[in-house]
């Protein structure tokens, strides 16, 4: 494999620093976070070179580096040098890399800058590898190196340090809630809706992005006056309240493990019944499927999408809506955390069939639609903004297509992509959660 | 029997044993946990993945890539037969019309095969993502398989026949030939990954 000219932007110097104990300690911790699966994935690549139009970044520049199996090569190809028969005698025949300076570089280059952890290269692989593992692996590896890119490295200090990725204290949150508490009673239907904190033995205790407390309050509302008409048991917890995860992102399990830990405790102090996770596509995946192994332990409590709750709302009459208050076409954005690789898939369509007149899907969609291309850490990384507006081309031309004014997006991550899609690409559309389209129809006795 | 004969089998199992030893090896390496509770089921995945989801219907990749995704098809055909063919000469039990039948399979295998050959060589991102062992590993195979349909017409070439056999065997474990083990063990992976999550099979346009 022959890899084209690479640098490690912001962390070149870094890299150009590593001493010979560094490497032997890369080579141990690259060890150390493979599975079994990871090592028969990293054997199992055909080169057939099948998956590289499955990837938004491939579509958007056709460039050898942005295809998944190179991705998966640079991975591979260390696998097989220091793991591989072949790989140890004859190198250059199998394609085999020494884990050195150069291919840490590539790494960051490639597995940080060119991908979203979208998962979609994994749906369509031919021998079925999963693709978007074996890169948040080797992401961990140089997490354990302190070789994160800077944006999201700082976005995951401030959620170890602060206990939220926007470093919101425990009083701004309370504060905002009693603010926003205010405007939602101030709202005809909704004189006696709460915005409930710290209560115990609730049925619910519900998460959020801390973006929604910062820029998107409306959001939050929307949710509280949802549960407010199904006359629900719900609580938020003062601290541990975040639902992203962007270990996830960085593919350190200790801190991914860290972070979502935080909504467990949570849910045990409180004797909440069920985690309820916001509109947050990677937040959905971490705390839902990824979170149990991290801390090692099968959860006592259910964890559910909002979306799903919101659903059975509707479905058992516990909600009434009306579709004539959502005029506007609308489409649907299915964010890969939540739907390709969260199996959150019908929830938000039969939401949307009933809340909206004219909902109309996007080509592809469902487990097959094209990442935003603002996953995988890629908004916290600013040095690779260009190469993420470039990717998102893609999602862009599919929203054109349909037509709508309004995009639904399950996922605030996806919104501020999204958002800066809009402006780039000049696509005119309004962005709302899913949440915010029902909340907007909600029929409510005065 | 004669030693060519005694060293095809014996390549054979060599391989055999091989393959299961890479397979075992990756075991060297943690186990994977999965904690969280199922949404989906997993040996339906697993189905899925064994069947409707190896189909152009439900891979965009092999959708976009037709003629592609065919001539893989009928390239493996054609191993397969090769192989049928290798396993009758060895017990010397050849009747015609199998031959016969194994040998058109084995012929459009081989063509495939060089098809594919020819596609790694002109494609050039197909080509730098290509290490040597890519190229060998098809050539011994389409070799293989060329070999098979010379011998089906004139039998007296059993020795370079098995020959190449035989190096294609010992080649398979070290190379990338090895996915012919591999592919199983991903495709449950990928069958219990997805299956488990409920994003496969395709649950379909349903109420929540
Ligand atoms: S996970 Fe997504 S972004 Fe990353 S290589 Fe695969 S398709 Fe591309
Ligand atoms: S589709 Fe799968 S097997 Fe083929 S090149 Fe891509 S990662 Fe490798």
């Amino acid at each position: 494999m022959k890899p084209e000219p690479i640098n490690a932007g912001p962390l070149e110097d870094r890299v150009e620093a590593l001493k010979p104990d560094d490497l032997t300690r890369a080579l141990e911790e690259f060890r150390a976070v493979m599975t079994r699966d990871h090592a028969a994935a990293l054997a199992s690549c055909v080169h057939c070179g099948l998956c590289s139009e499955t990837c938004h970044y491939y579509l958007a520049t056709r460039r050898l580096d942005a295809i998944p199996a190179y991705k998966l090569g640079l991975v591979a190809s260390v696998f097989r040098r220091h793991e591989g028969l072949l790989g140890k005698v004859a190198p250059g025949w199998v394609g085999a890399r020494t884990l050195n300076h150069e291919t840490i570089k590539a790494w960051i280059d490639a597995l940080f800058g060119r991908c979203s952890l979208c998962g979609r290269c994994a749906l369509n692989c031919t021998m079925g590898i999963n693709i978007t593992a074996a890169i948040r692996a080797a992401r961990g590896v140089l997490a354990a190196l302190d070789l994160v890119p800077p944006g999201l490295k700082s976005t995951v200090d401030t959620a170890l340090i602060k206990g939220n990725n926007m470093g919101i204290s425990e009083n701004d949150f309370v504060e905002t809630l009693a603010w926003l508490e205010g405007e939602m009673q101030s709202d005809a239907g909704f004189e006696t809706a709460r915005m409930y904190v710290e209560e115990t033995g609730c049925r619910m205790l519900y998460t959020l992005n801390p973006r929604e407390v910062m820029f998107f309050p409306l959001s939050i509302v929307a949710v509280a006056k949802i549960f407010h008409a199904a006359g629900e048991s719900w609580t938020f917890s003062k601290d541990g309240f975040d639902v992203t995860n962007y270990g996830l992102y960085d593919g350190s399990d200790a801190h991914a493990g860290t972070m979502s830990g935080r909504l467990v405790t949570s849910m045990e102090r409180l004797g909440a019944g069920t985690l309820v996770l916001a509109e947050c596509g990677h937040g959905f995946n971490s705390n839902r499927w990824e979170a149990p192994q991290w801390l090692n332990r099968r959860y006592p409590f259910e964890v559910k999408s909002i979306l799903q709750v919101v659903a059975g709302y509707l479905r058992d009459g516990r909600i009434k809506v009306d579709a004539a208050q959502n005029t506007q076409p609308v489409t649907l954005h299915d964010p890969c955390n939540l739907v390709r690789l969260g199996g959150i898939v019908e929830e938000q369509r039969y939401l949307l069939r009933h809340t909206a007149r004219d909902f109309r899907e996007m080509t592809p969609n469902r487990e097959h639609n094209y990442c935003c291309g603002g996953g995988g850490g890629q908004l916290a990384m600013t040095n690779y903004a260009d190469r993420r507006l470039e990717a998102g081309r893609i999602k862009a031309d599919q929203i054109r297509r349909t037509g709508a004014k309004i995009v639904a997006v399950p996922c605030h991550n996806c919104i501020d992509q999204l958002m800066e899609l809009n402006k780039h690409y000049g696509l005119g559309v309004e962005l709302k959660t899913v949440c915010e389209l029902v909340a907007n129809a909600l029929v409510v006795e005065p | 029997m004669t030693l060519l004969t005694w060293g095809v089998i014996l390549s054979a199992g060599i391989c055999l044993v091989a393959l299961s030893a890479l397979v075992a090896r990756t075991f060297a390496f943690r186990a994977p946990s999965s904690l969280a509770a199922t949404q989906g089921s997993a040996a339906r995945g697993m189905r899925y993945a064994f069947g409707a989801g190896m189909l152009p219907t439900a891979k965009e990749s092999a959708r976009d890539h037709l003629m592609v995704w065919v001539t893989g098809m009928l390239y493996h055909a054609g191993i397969f037969a090769g192989l049928f063919y290798l396993a009758f000469t060895v017990i010397g039990f050849l009747p015609a019309a199998i031959v016969a039948a194994l040998r058109v399979l084995i012929a459009v295998g081989a063509v495939a095969g060089l098809g594919l050959l020819a596609r790694r060589i002109a494609l050039p991102h197909l080509r730098q993502l290509s290490c040597a062992d890519d190229f060998a590993a098809n050539l011994i195979v389409d070799l293989f398989l060329t070999a098979a349909v010379i011998h089906s017409f004139v039998p007296t070439l059993r020795g370079p026949f098995y020959l190449v056999a035989i190096l294609m065997f010992l080649y398979v474990p070290v190379g990338k030939i090895r996915h012919c083990f591999f592919f199983f063990y991903m495709r449950i992976l990928f069958g219990t990954f997805f299956g488990r999550r409920g994003v496969l099979p395709h649950r379909g346009v349903r109420e929540a």
